[in-house]
């Protein structure tokens, strides 16, 4: 027992050891910083590298940088979604003093300290995708892809257009607690009161991040309430789950299922008519105005208070305080959705 | 039996909801069941053996997107079947190789294992479901075979397999006694050892088997899928009446245990509550189960 007992220690220290070894790895540092003279030197990290829509954000800015020209654009990240992995990146782009900081933040709070200190030592630091701390990251501003607002509205149009005004109606979201997807309820719930009001929420679901849960409860959904005419799946897995469940049923066309989720994750029952329409934002594009503002935040020609910008190819996008706004969500349906590949 | 008696409730009490007991319904919450089912039978042979594996829901991802992987790449139905049993069993053989032969306790070695599988499948999938699957594949998870679905087919041979196994065959009265008394079923000259190996081997060989059928039913198989699937099949076993010491139950109990605790998430719904609360209930039926157990033993030692 006592071999056992020692033998067990050895392996949790060993384990403790590889995790620990894993987070003290040093960035591979971005060798553009140096040297660039004239050129503004523009860096910009992902939640995390590798995945296919953090590719497309990449896409987008690296076509910002050229259009603009004079641009050292570094795109890097880490290989996992975990804030512990982005500080070092910042710590030694603080250090190499390029002009201008870009994160999708894994953390709101954890990462701001970091920031705050890239802040201090005159670099310029915006968010994107996903917020810092406003307060205590001192970042100027946060480009953001898509508000509550109109989210919550698109789907409720869609949602409209597809089963009718006055249609019953379904929601399995992701869990009680996720921020984003209650959000979205919270609009969808009072847009549907106002525009719609005879459309009617029967039930909302909570399958969690569980492809499986989502589909049975979906299947149960359909089956408990006969004259369900929609249902709305508000997260990457309520919603493939959502259509397959109703694809599986037999009620495709009967049924309508709208929801937000990636273009690659749905093509299938997009295909095949399930889903009429994935609702979601570009993120070339997001990664294409992010390097537009970085640059506009860089030279001074963006400051609070502004209420529009220009970005290329975009056009004017609006400023709300500290936020600039991507503009409404996009629609991914049949038409275009082979030319996305995230 | 007190999970009968608590399924037999609990189908009266849905049941009063309209279409609940329809046969699409209870055909559903089958089907529904089938892999959970299949895991449980797995998860009953290495608790008997005094065991636990925590790993089973992360090992259920890898074998999920083996066997997706495996049917993308037009191979054979026969690959398809195999090479998802073969990753569980090959699983399984090195989670039973370190705690009979290393000698680390099954809590542990299984903890390592959990979180080893679930960063490599994230790491190997890049966190991508696997889609445009082919239609052979479907065909395991969606089919009929004289009316009955093939989960249904499929989790009833395992249960009459593994029964059998552990009542009628000489490793299965060495599973019961190697989790009754280790140190005696040692001195009886049972190899100890070996028998702990082919209970991890059998039983993740089973869960590439649940994996398998899990993942057929999809159109698009979610790369982290599984996750607190380990806890839900510990919980049929539970419920089913095995105890968690090691040593007594059945594989009928937890047959059973997995159907209640889909017929459970099911009937909810039907009840119109959240589904949300179904690991609630769930969990109060383990607490109900492990008191009764408790009672009746203490009155039988009596």
């Amino acid at each position: 027992m006592q071999t056992a007992f020692r033998v067990a220690l050895a392996a949790i220290a060993l384990f403790c050891l590889m995790s620990a070894c894993g987070k003290r790895q040093a960035p591979s540092t971005g060798t553009g910083a140096t040297g660039a003279g004239t050129k503004l030197v523009i860096a910009v990290m992902p939640k995390l590298k590798g995945i296919d829509y953090f590719n497309a954000v990449e896409r987008g800015a690296r076509e910002a940088a050229q259009e603009l020209g004079n641009i050292d654009l570094t795109y890097d990240g880490p290989t996992e979604g975990k804030v512990d992995q982005q500080i070092p990146f910042i710590e030694s782009w603080t250090l190499q003093k390029v002009n201008v900081i870009a994160v999708a933040c894994n953390d709101p709070d954890a990462i701001s300290p970091a920031l705050k200190r890239a802040r201090d030592k005159g670099v310029h630091v915006i968010t994107y995708d996903a917020d810092a701390n406003a307060e205590k990251s001192g970042r100027e501003f946060f480009v953001n892809q898509a508000t509550f607002e109109d989210i919550g509205r698109a789907l409720v149009d869609e949602m409209a257009a597809q089963a009718g005004e006055e249609a019953k109606v379904a929601i399995v979201s992701s869990s009680p607690t996720a921020p984003n997807q209650n959000a979205w309820i919270a609009v969808m719930k009072r847009y549907m009161a106002e525009k719609y009001p005879k459309m009617q929420i029967i039930t909302i679901q909570y399958p969690e991040e569980d492809q499986g849960r989502a589909f049975s409860m979906t299947q149960d959904i359909l089956k408990t309430y006969p004259d369900v005419k929609g249902v709305f799946g508000i997260s990457s897995v309520a919603f493939p789950g959502a259509a397959d469940a109703v694809r599986q049923a037999g009620k495709r066309g009967q049924v309508a299922v709208v929801g937000l989720s990636t273009p690659k994750s749905m093509r299938e029952f997009v295909k095949d008519g399930t889903v009429k329409t994935v609702i979601l934002w570009n993120p070339v594009d997001l990664g294409y105005l992010t390097v537009y503002v970085a640059k506009a935040v860089a030279e001074g020609t963006l400051k609070p208070g502004a209420t529009e910008f220009e970005a290329g190819r975009l056009g004017k996008v609006k400023v709300e305080g500290d936020q600039v706004l991507l503009g409404p969500p996009m629609k991914f349906t049949i038409q275009n959705i082979d030319q996305y590949d995230f | 039996m007190s999970v009968g008696v608590f399924l037999v409730l609990l189908l009266g009490y849905f049941g009063a909801t309209p279409g609940f007991l329809r046969v699409e319904n209870l055909r559903d919450i089958l089907i529904n069941a089938a892999p959970l089912i299949i895991a449980a039978c797995g998860m009953t042979m290495v608790i008997v053996a005094g065991m636990i594996d925590i790993s089973a829901g992360s090992a259920l991802a890898v074998c999920a997107v083996v066997a997706g992987l495996t049917a993308k790449s037009g191979a054979a139905l026969p690959f398809v079947v195999l090479l998802p049993i073969l990753t569980g069993a090959l699983i399984g053989a090195v989670n039973g190789w370190l705690v009979a032969a290393a000698r680390i306790p099954a809590i542990i070695v299984t903890l390592g294992m959990m979180s080893v599988l679930r960063g490599g499948v994230i790491w190997w999938t890049r966190g991508e479901w696997i889609g445009n699957l082919p239609a052979s594949f479907s065909a395991v998870g969606r089919g009929e075979v004289a009316g009955v679905p093939v989960p249904v087919l499929v989790a009833t041979s395992v249960v009459l397999a593994t029964a059998l196994l552990l009542s009628r065959t000489p490793l299965g009265r060495h599973v019961y006694a190697v989790g009754g008394n280790p140190l005696a079923a040692a001195r009886m000259g049972i190899p100890v050892g070996r028998v702990l190996w082919l209970v991890f081997v059998m039983h993740g060989a089973l869960l590439g088997l649940s994996a398998l059928v899990y993942a057929s039913r999809f159109s698009v198989i979610q790369s982290n899928a599984g996750a607190g699937f380990e806890l839900l099949t510990i919980s049929a076993v539970v419920v089913g009446g095995v105890n968690i010491f090691g040593g007594q139950g059945t594989v009928w109990g937890s047959a059973i245990g997995g159907l209640l605790l889909q017929v459970i998430s099911t009937g909810l719904i039907f009840r119109r509550v959240s589904e949300y609360w179904a690991p609630s209930v769930q969990g109060a039926l383990v607490l109900l189960a492990v008191v009764a157990d408790a009672l009746r033993t203490r009155r039988a030692g009596r």
